[in-house]
């Protein structure tokens, strides 16, 4: 029961304080507030700006997730297999990801400056804007993203690879299964659970980006690495404008725990079928 | 149960604070004020001396300094979350020239105007600074150090500063075509405030105001969209670079320094840098007032930084805040600024000092810009569509959106953060 209290305490009173909070306009410069229903609700339907940014989020997740799954299945496979210094590049690979992200993401802005930066000086002296032109920018965001999270990615695989049985292989082999049938027979299929729980993990994490986007571009040019939690911040806390701002973190729960619920179905189909 | 909320956010930093006002009476009943304010760069020692001028004369004061972020966004949040938590544990804060209507209109800092008269501020400071302090007639601030926009050119390259925009552009050609390789014009142009303040200096330029007469923040003008129009087709013609759009103030700075630009829009800052033994453009550069489209100097945003009292606290604490204000805001203290920290005095009379006119005769030449910087927008609800204008006008810049779909985007948010709109539905 003491349990039960401190849940509702501290992960649903927030909830329901903001989502109290978006039926007002309520600016906190002015301490004016007054209740206006679903004024806010309203203004976000035709919000073109709210609009671009859940584009972006999904846009950002949907690559950046998919990216990092093709790139850690190959990657685990490779961890998985027994070679002198196994260990050592096991807990190497995760340095990006132990790396606090607004420190990774300031060294990309950096190795992204068009003049003096490293990418495009590796790209043969290229004049790429990276951060500054409309269609680059989201996609070094999302770049940062995969260097950053691939190696977890893989981890999870990993786990999952451990657990698949050893016989299985060695009977394929004995009934002369190649290397690429024993994967499709039997390692993909077996992982599947494990990618699955893979892409609910990052993808949820994903939809809630904020610091490495924020660091790299602070959403700009004209918004279009705008992510639903900046948006949401920046109406928050720099402008103080807690009803709309509230509106748009409840929308964004909204969509989180929608793509939780699709998830967590499939998850629970492919778990039954087992 | 909103309130609770918000009280939640300020908590963490208010409550620091309730802990020390108890201890309002400093040592040996001396009355304990705190200045919070970014520290300036440089040599500290004569911005310290300052302080102990205002100690020694006046005993009865502890005098505290506490460092806020040297960025303004992060100063500002700050400022938010304290000052709607009623916080009383800083006493003098300096505030970005943008803030001051909105703190005012909260009721955040004291009223100012018994100390600090606005006639006999109009007197003595530039009427820009001046302005962004004086708030229906009362004063809530008084102007620190100033800033201004101006045009960097290349001595070497062009006959003489452009006038009209389109001599900029011309001069820009000619100069592309005598010295391959170089870039044209660089400014502000990645989606922050610095844009912003590009965008408002050409929609001055084109004839444009920034406030209606009843004081709504207008957007959907011809000169804006002229003014738009103009800044995304020097990127467009190739008179500036593309990467421009990713350009602050240090990124325009470093090519125009390294002499790969022949135009360069930034703070009066850059000069010093500019002109520092070893910088390939020392004695190459000029300097003048931005142009405009029919040739009158320009108009630059007006910068830089105020210094106000925070309401919240004892009359005891307002009356020795208000006292450290004039200190600090003295012509003794702005010839400190001026001399030690290159931070432009908002004093008139300072433009005419000899002392200042021969240590620093490049300040007292930025007098006429100082006299004609405008401020952004002086509304109190500046801070809510500062971010709107930075993305409209990004998205206009850099041509995703055409000037007059951004100024119609912006002005539909804008008159929505502004209340027009809500009000409008009821």
């Amino acid at each position: 029961m003491p349990a039960v209290l401190v849940l509702a305490v501290v992960a649903l009173y927030p909830v329901l304080a903001a989502i109290w909070l978006s039926l007002h306009r309520f600016i906190l410069v002015f301490g004016e507030r007054r209740f206006t229903g679903l004024a806010n609700y309203v203004y976000l339907v035709g919000d073109a700006r709210f609009w671009s940014a859940l584009g972006n989020t999904a846009y950002f997740t949907a690559v950046a997730v998919t990216v990092e799954l093709l790139l850690a299945v190959p990657l685990a496979l490779l961890l998985n297999r027994a070679f002198p210094g196994r260990g050592l590049l096991r807990a190497s690979v995760l340095v990006p990801w132990a790396i606090p992200t607004v420190v990774s993401a300031r060294l990309w802005a950096w190795m992204f400056n068009p003049d003096y930066g490293l990418i495009n000086r590796l790209l043969g002296g290229a004049e790429i804007n990276w951060l500054g032109a409309p269609g680059y920018a989201l996609h070094a965001a999302i770049l940062v993203d995969v260097w950053k999270t691939t190696p977890f990615v893989a981890l999870l695989v990993l786990a999952g690879l451990q657990g698949i049985p050893e016989d299985l292989y060695k009977a394929a082999r004995v009934d002369g299964a190649s290397t690429w049938r024993q994967f499709r027979a039997i390692t993909l299929p077996l992982l599947k659970p494990a990618l699955l729980l893979a892409v609910l993990f990052r993808s949820l994490d994903a939809f809630r980006v904020f610091d490495a986007i924020y660091v790299l571009t602070e959403g700009g040019p004209a918004n279009t690495t705008e992510t639903l939690s900046i948006y949401a911040y920046k109406t928050l806390m720099r402008s103080g404008d807690f009803g709309y701002g509230s509106a748009l973190s409840v929308a964004t729960f909204l969509c989180v725990v929608l793509l939780a619920v699709v998830w967590l179905k499939w998850l629970g189909r492919e778990e039954g079928r087992r | 149960m909103g309130r609770l909320l918000v009280l939640f956010v300020a908590l963490g930093l208010v409550s620091a604070g309730c802990k020390r006002s108890s201890e309002e009476q400093g040592a040996a009943g001396r009355t304990r004020i705190v200045f919070k304010f970014q520290p300036l760069w440089g040599d500290p020692a004569p911005f310290r001396e300052l302080l102990a001028g205002y100690s020694r004369a006046n005993p009865d004061v502890e005098l505290v300094t506490e460092a806020l972020p040297n960025s303004s966004d992060l100063a500002h949040q700050f400022f938010l979350t304290s000052l709607q938590g009623k916080a009383t544990d800083f006493d003098v804060l300096v505030a970005d020239v943008v803030w001051v209507p909105e703190f005012a209109r909260a009721g955040w800092v004291a009223d100012l105007s018994e100390d600090f008269p606005p006639a006999r501020l109009r007197e003595e400071f530039l009427p820009g600074p001046v302005d962004s302090v004086v708030v229906e007639g009362r004063t809530y601030a008084v102007p620190w150090y100033v800033d201004v926009g101006v045009l960097y050119y290349r001595t070497d390259l062009v006959p003489r500063a452009p006038r009209t925009y389109e001599e900029l552009r011309r001069f820009t050609r000619d100069a592309m075509a005598k010295a391959p390789g170089i870039q044209g014009y660089v400014w502000q142009g990645r989606q922050y405030e610095g844009l912003t303040c590009n965008v408002y200096e050409a929609i001055w330029g084109h004839g444009g105001q920034s406030l209606g007469e009843d004081g709504r923040v207008l957007l959907e003008t011809e000169p804006a969209r002229e003014a738009l129009a103009y800044l995304h087709g020097l990127i467009a013609d190739g008179l500036s670079p593309q990467t421009v759009t990713g350009f602050g103030e240090e990124e325009a700075r470093r090519v125009f320094q390294e002499g790969r630009a022949v135009f360069m829009r930034n703070w009066p800052y850059a000069w010093s840098e500019a002109q520092a033994e070893g910088s390939p453009i020392r004695g190459k550069v000029g300097i003048a007032p931005l142009p405009t489209k029919d040739g009158q100097p320009g108009w630059g945003t007006l910068g830089g930084w105020q210094l106000a009292v925070n309401a919240h606290v004892s009359p005891a604490r307002r009356k020795a805040a208000a006292r450290l204000i004039a200190h600090l805001t003295s012509p003794e203290a702005n010839r400190v600024l001026a001399l030690h920290y290159a931070r432009n005095p908002p004093r008139l009379a300072l433009y005419d000092d000899p002392e200042l006119r021969r240590a620093e005769p490049f300040i007292a030449s930025l007098k006429e810009a100082l006299a004609r910087a405008r401020p952004r927008p002086v509304t109190p609800y500046y801070l809510l569509i500062a971010d709107v204008l930075q993305s409209e006008f990004s998205a206009a810049v850099s041509g995703i959106r055409s000037p007059e779909v951004s100024l119609t985007r912006a002005q539909k948010q804008v008159d929505h953060l502004t209340g027009t709109t809500v009000e409008d539905a009821q």
